[in-house]
């Protein structure tokens, strides 16, 4: 109850008083029928609580719902009408009975909420060691080669050149590959973590240019085809984030489409939401694979290959976070032309064109 | 001889990165004092009066914000920050107290020596960039910004810019190369009062992209800095 504020006091405040309302308007339907001690007024008042207890927070509003409807009962719906008579039989029995129904409901409530809360914390831990295995088992690999090709280099100065030159190389290209796994933690970091993503209203296009820049830098003249609608588009987001995802499709389409030379980047507007597809035109990805790629630990090929140019499971896995921490959701499927596809759709605002 | 030299001050405590940045600038035929915190470069600059500074953001013993602040109250020298990839509002931070530019970390040489003689370029003079001083224009690729006609031309061709994006692109010619922080486009368009809403700016700037660049979605002319600002290409020469 430390992180109260106003706006969720005056949610429950409402709910507690429109329940109340009713309660009490259908007491007094109820008291013109039979004008008489109303014999109903006690179990509605108590179902009232009951439901109060249930959809608010915390014990507070229970029991202020319990105390307000004994006044109620008292005052409106036992004789005298309209006149407060503490010394009626059975009205301790009453008030004490309300309060009891309240304060059970109410620590039910807080406790089912409590367990979603654990669970959910569950979930977040169990996919931040599944990514945490897979990233350990990542690094090791290109370090063992830096390292490795480091040393030899070290250990045998009179090295032929072109020998030499080979390691360089190697420790280079290694070198690069770390920094993109470096880039897809830190990514992970900002998506989950607290969910603190630094949105703004930003340009479709611009995260788009962005991230062909960044792609370019490594794999040169590789073809990427955009198609998107010509209206601006503007849309709430983590620029950085969402820039990561499009790197790391285009790149997975390099590495794992194989005999793919082409990309396409197809933007759709949908009500309510952005959708973009990138589709190359290469392998494809196993039918019994599909849901699997997103997964922190899968790794693909790499038993066929020996090689198998290191996991995909993380870019993915990273992707899948960061658009999920947008209120989006990614997919993965195979392409008319066989080749494979990924699409992933962000929420937009209707009027962000404007 | 080395008198003679330009001098660059490198302010880094990473040993790997700082034995890195000297081999790199002395190859290339810089003079490069090495200062492993802030204290020392403080000292440093103030007694060698560097052409250019390269600064590590994150020194162990003093802030790279406060530095920047106190370099600036007495000198215009390039200050070229060097970050490990903290957040965009630091950079953002780090431009607008006055550093030049800035490179995130890893970065390659080519890059870093690009950047060096951008903003060298830039200071060398008083007025804010030497060809346009001159000329009166700004020429990179087929893209010509005319300062004194207010127009920019594209193959010669009048690209039909409004007043308001010449204005951005006219700010974005001087200070080429560089990048140039949504605040600081703001101020020059609306006054100090600007506000923070990039927004509109956002707006703007793919107004001028479907004028002037033949492909938006790769943009030869001007590049987002994501969550910084926009830099337009630099006419090397």
């Amino acid at each position: 109850m430390k992180h109260w504020n106003s706006k969720k006091i005056g949610k429950n405040t409402l709910l507690m008083a429109i329940v109340l309302a009713a309660a009490v308007f259908v007491c007094l339907q109820l008291s013109k029928l039979n004008d008489d001690n109303n014999p109903f007024a006690v179990s509605i008042f108590i179902l009232a609580v009951a439901v109060i207890a249930r959809f608010t927070e915390g014990y507070v509003f229970g029991i202020v719902s319990a105390a307000i409807g004994v006044i109620c009962v008292n005052y409106m719906f036992t004789k005298p009408f309209f006149e407060f008579n503490f010394s009626i039989t059975g009205y301790p029995l009453t008030f004490t009975m309300m309060i009891l129904v309240s304060i059970i409901i109410s620590t039910l409530t807080t406790q089912i909420k409590n367990q979603e809360k654990l669970k959910y914390e569950a979930e977040k831990e169990k996919m931040r060691s599944n990514l945490l295995r897979s990233v350990s088992h990542d690094l090791r690999t290109p370090l063992t080669s830096i390292l490795g090709a480091s040393s030899v280099m070290m250990e045998n100065e009179n090295m032929a050149p072109d020998e030499r030159s080979d390691l360089i190389k190697e420790i280079n290209k290694d070198a690069k590959w770390l920094i993109r796994i470096t880039e897809n933690i830190l990514s992970v970091t900002r998506s989950s973590g607290n969910m603190t993503l630094k949105k703004d209203d930003e340009l479709i296009e611009e995260i788009i240019s962005t991230s062909i820049i960044k792609f370019r830098k490594n794999y040169g003249d590789f073809p990427i085809n955009v198609k998107m609608p010509d209206d601006l588009m503007l849309i709430s987001a983590d620029a950085t984030l969402i820039e990561q995802v499009l790197l790391n499709l285009f790149e997975n389409a390099v590495i794992h489409g194989k005999t793919a030379d082409k990309i396409d980047l197809i933007i759709t507007r949908e009500p309510g939401k952005v959708v973009f597809a990138v589709e190359d035109n290469g392998a494809g990805i196993p039918h019994d694979e599909l849901k699997k790629v997103f997964d922190a630990y899968f790794t693909r090929g790499e038993t066929s290959s020996g090689n198998g140019r290191r996991s995909m499971g993380i870019g993915l896995s990273v992707c899948q976070s960061i658009i999920r921490a947008h209120g989006g959701d990614i997919f993965a499927y195979n392409n008319s032309q066989g080749g494979a596809g990924i699409y992933f759709w962000l929420p937009m605002k209707e009027d962000a064109d404007e | 001889m080395s008198e003679l030299r330009t001098k660059i001050l490198i302010a880094e405590d990473d040993s790997g990165i700082a034995k890195f940045l000297k081999s790199t600038l002395t190859a290339s035929g810089y003079n490069a004092i090495m200062c492993p915190d802030g204290k020392t470069a403080l000292e440093m600059i103030a007694s060698h009066c560097p052409d250019c500074i390269l600064l590590d953001l994150g020194l162990p013993d003093m802030d790279g914000q406060q530095i920047i602040a106190s370099v600036r109250k007495w000198s215009r020298t390039p200050i070229i920050v060097i970050s490990a990839r903290t957040t965009e509002e630091d950079k953002a931070g780090a431009l607008d107290l006055g550093a030049d530019d800035y490179l995130t970390k890893p970065f390659g040489t080519i890059e870093l020596l690009a950047r060096i003689r951008t903003a060298m370029r830039h200071t060398r003079t008083t007025s804010d960039n030497d060809g346009i001083a001159l000329s009166g224009k700004y020429e990179v690729g087929d893209l010509t910004i005319d300062y004194k006609k207010h127009r920019a031309y594209l193959n010669g061709n009048d690209a039909n810019l409004t007043p308001n994006e010449f204005k951005i692109i006219a700010l974005l010619g001087k200070h080429s190369g560089q990048v140039v922080t949504y605040q600081t486009i703001l101020k020059e368009l609306w006054g100090p009062s600007a506000s923070r809403d990039n927004k509109i700016l956002r707006v703007h700037m793919a107004a001028i992209r479907r004028k002037i660049e033949p492909n938006p979605y790769e943009p030869i002319y001007i590049f987002t800095e994501t969550g910084v600002g926009y830099r337009i290409a630099e006419n090397e020469v």
